[in-house]
């Protein structure tokens, strides 16, 4: 039987277990004694709800708009693909659109935004030439999509700014044209949510001021040849931040 | 931010019961009003962003699977969804870097972040409450159990950063939780 004595002891347990302060063995032992006993359960919601307002203390940070996108891949939901815009710069689909309406200015629009957020002083600073941008404008000057380049973390984020009509069948694919290259594959991206791309080591270095981001017309499923079959329908140039 | 006006908190409660339901509308909601929060509170104890990007997505791709089990008697949901984003990222934490992060200038910077007074009017009721009891712990005590919280640091790491013994370091810790529930629970 527990004592009174048992019961303390097991009582601080607990609240070490959500304060955050026991070893990786300690804490599956609480994580057991939940799942087994109500009391345990009990005891720990308790000190959670005592503890957790402590997050208040802790600023809101906008994570970028690829979580989201990778979450609802990766739990293949269907609808909706990107939820709507509340507060953060980040997750502010309008705020990609108006960016994209003025194409000149939007790529390097896009840069500022992403060095004027909030960045915590914990974040190791990165070089300066961490990210690069486009603005993919269709020939009737209207911005297609807006592509940020996170050299840091070899990615693309692509945002469509207009989402474009296609045929049944028919996709958008994003080619990465190098100067006095053939077009590379970036493989085929939505048109009405955000498409994260992981930029391979040999995209990485193509990546400069000289080269060109183009969406062509494909089959569903993109280029059966490797290279565009269909019309091009939005360019861009790179700029570096 | 605190979720700490009655309506927001009835929301987010509804959001998460719908989620519970495979409501991908509310989920999609429900990430919209709380990622900012939940993603603040891994970048603080995991301070790499990368990192802090892949266990905000695994928290939420977990909350959309055991949101059934979330039981509005027993917590606000945003209790369950922060203790969620926690618990992934001391677990995160505890796999890859456990006695790695000894940084004893680390301390003050916790100690020393207060909410502003603009922000202390915007905080619930609950947090008020736990600030008062905090207040009443020995600056150094409290500036551990602070540090501890927000950084999910285990024992020995919060020695190493204090620079005091690990015995020290423990009796600070059970003492101020003690003191803490007489204070919370009077």
């Amino acid at each position: 039987m527990n004592t009174p004595a048992d019961h303390r002891h097991d009582d601080l347990r607990y609240a070490e277990y959500v304060l955050g302060v026991l070893d990786a063995d300690a804490r599956a032992a609480v994580e057991q004694e939940i799942q087994v006993s109500p009391q345990a359960a009990a005891a720990v919601a308790l000190w959670q709800r005592h503890l957790t307002p402590l997050t208040d203390d802790i600023g809101d940070m906008a994570a970028a708009p690829y979580v989201w996108a990778r979450i609802h891949d990766a739990l293949q939901l269907a609808a909706p693909a990107a939820p709507q815009p509340r507060a953060s710069l980040w997750d502010n689909l309008r705020l990609w659109r108006w960016l994209g309406i003025s194409a000149s200015v939007a790529a390097a629009a896009c840069v500022v935004v992403i060095f004027t957020l909030p960045r915590p002083a914990i974040t190791p600073s990165t070089a300066s030439t961490a990210y690069m941008a486009a603005t993919i404008t269709q020939d009737n000057g209207v911005t297609g999509w807006t592509a940020t380049m996170d050299l840091q973390h070899a990615r693309m984020i692509v945002v469509p700014a207009t989402p474009a009509a296609f045929a049944p069948g028919r996709a958008p694919e994003l080619w990465l044209i190098p100067p006095g290259e053939k077009p590379i594959s970036l493989g085929v991206i939505a048109r009405d949510k955000p498409t994260t791309i992981t930029l391979r080591t040999e995209l990485l270095t193509r990546l400069s001021a000289q080269a060109l981001l183009a969406v062509s017309v494909e089959p569903a499923g993109g280029s059966p040849t490797g290279q565009p079959t269909g019309p091009v329908m939005a360019k861009g140039a790179i700029s570096g931040a | 931010m605190s979720f700490s006006n009655p309506a927001e908190r009835e929301e987010l409660t509804n959001l998460l019961i719908r989620t519970g339901r495979s409501d991908q509308q509310a989920f999609a909601e429900l990430y919209q009003r709380t990622s900012s929060k939940l993603f603040g509170v891994c970048l603080r104890m995991l301070r790499e962003r990368s990192e802090a990007e892949e266990v905000l997505q695994e928290t939420y791709i977990t909350v959309w699977r055991r949101a059934a089990s979330f039981d509005a008697g027993k917590a606000s949901a945003i209790t369950w969804l922060v203790t969620l984003a926690r618990n992934k990222a001391i677990d995160r934490l505890r796999q890859h870097r456990e006695e790695q992060l000894d940084d004893p200038l680390r301390l003050e910077e916790t100690a020393d972040m207060r909410p502003t007074p603009a922000a202390d009017a915007e905080t619930s009721q609950e947090h008020q409450r736990l600030q008062r009891c905090l207040d009443q712990l020995e600056p150094p005590q409290r500036a551990a159990v602070r540090e501890a919280f927000f950084t999910g640091a285990t024992y020995n790491e919060l020695a190493g950063r204090c620079k005091v013994p690990l015995g020290t370091m423990k009796s600070w810790i059970r003492r101020s939780l003690l003191q803490l529930r007489n204070c919370l629970e009077q």
